[in-house]
């Protein structure tokens, strides 16, 4: 099969794999390319990698590959037990961004694109100091909302943002019922709505 | 967002296909679509199901649609591992919703 892959999807997955191998707030590029592995081994059923933590490793599994399962009491262990929020929000973001792009390879019959070469240096500590607790199980910057999902983590909920438009709609665009790319809105609509059925996830 | 949508474009669908696959949504190219979600998070070969909608929807959907399944796989995540609350307003709305197509069953973030 062939595919008129658009050009700004290709840029868009560059820079997302580029994100994953860079040095995050509490992650170097070496650990957050384990986690994208990790990942990916768990929604392919396979066994944890040897290099990586074990509590890291539960935790970007669960959130690759059962996600449904996931409760307040979790959360709340894994960042107790080592992960801290930050460094449990900047997880998520890596897992949650891989497991975009796979999905989107899979669709295709693509060959899943090889995890990036991490990039040197050393984490960078940035966090927001303006996220609060509330009524998510995280800190947010502004109050519970999905498009500060992870702003505890700036360069997360950026790297976020960057991919969610090219794959789906930008924040903008999401306002318009009459938007039309290779799908109309109303076909959008029911594959993210069947998306999130098979996924168990309300929200 | 899909009955927003689908109003405000005079689209016709059939909202109970969301969680019941033999329900024809109505919308073009609908059956094909819900077959390339369900084929890919279940983890099976998608060879089919692709070719299916890109016979119904073009290529250009075929790439659109794979981006929004992703998308929604990434949010989906998002969503479920912040324990992203659903407002009251949100569910007061969409009460019918709810209860029509089972949506109560999904919701874990009381625990």
């Amino acid at each position: 099969m062939t595919n008129e892959m658009r050009s700004d999807l290709t840029v868009a997955f560059q820079d997302a794999w580029k994100g994953v191998a860079s040095p995050g707030a509490v992650w170097t590029g070496r650990e957050r390319v384990e986690i994208a592995a990790e990942a990916r081994r768990a929604r392919s059923n396979g066994h944890a990698g040897p290099d990586i933590d074990p509590l890291v490793a539960e935790a970007a599994s669960t959130v690759a590959a059962h996600p449904a399962s996931i409760r307040r009491r979790w959360v709340e262990r894994v960042v107790g037990e080592g992960l801290g929020h930050p460094g449990y929000v900047e997880l998520l973001g890596i897992v949650a961004r891989v497991v975009a792009v796979d999905t989107f390879h899979q669709c295709l019959g693509m060959d899943l694109m090889a995890l990036p070469e991490p990039i040197a240096g050393r984490p960078t500590g940035i966090t927001d100091g303006r996220a609060r607790a509330g009524k998510a199980w995280v800190p947010m910057v502004g109050g519970a909302s999905i498009t500060q999902a992870l702003s505890l983590v700036p360069f997360e909920n950026a790297e976020l943002e960057l991919l969610h438009g090219p794959l789906y709609l930008t924040f903008e665009q999401m306002s318009d019922p009459g938007f039309t790319r290779g799908l109309t809105r109303p076909q959008m609509e029911l594959l993210a709505a069947r998306t999130s059925a098979i996924n168990e996830c309300f929200y | 967002m899909l009955s927003w949508s689908a109003r405000e474009t005079d689209t016709p669908f059939d909202l109970r296909a969301v969680t019941d696959p033999t329900v024809d949504p109505i919308i073009p190219g609908g059956k094909m679509l819900l077959e390339l979600a369900g084929a890919v998070l279940a983890g099976e070969a998608t060879a089919n199901a692709a070719e299916g909608v890109r016979l119904a929807v073009g290529e250009a959907g075929l790439v659109d649609a794979a981006g929004v399944i992703g998308n929604f796989q990434m949010m989906n995540r998002v969503a479920d591992a912040t324990g992203m609350p659903v407002g009251a307003g949100s569910r007061l709305r969409n009460a019918e919703l709810i209860e029509d197509l089972g949506f109560d069953r999904f919701d874990h973030l009381g625990d």
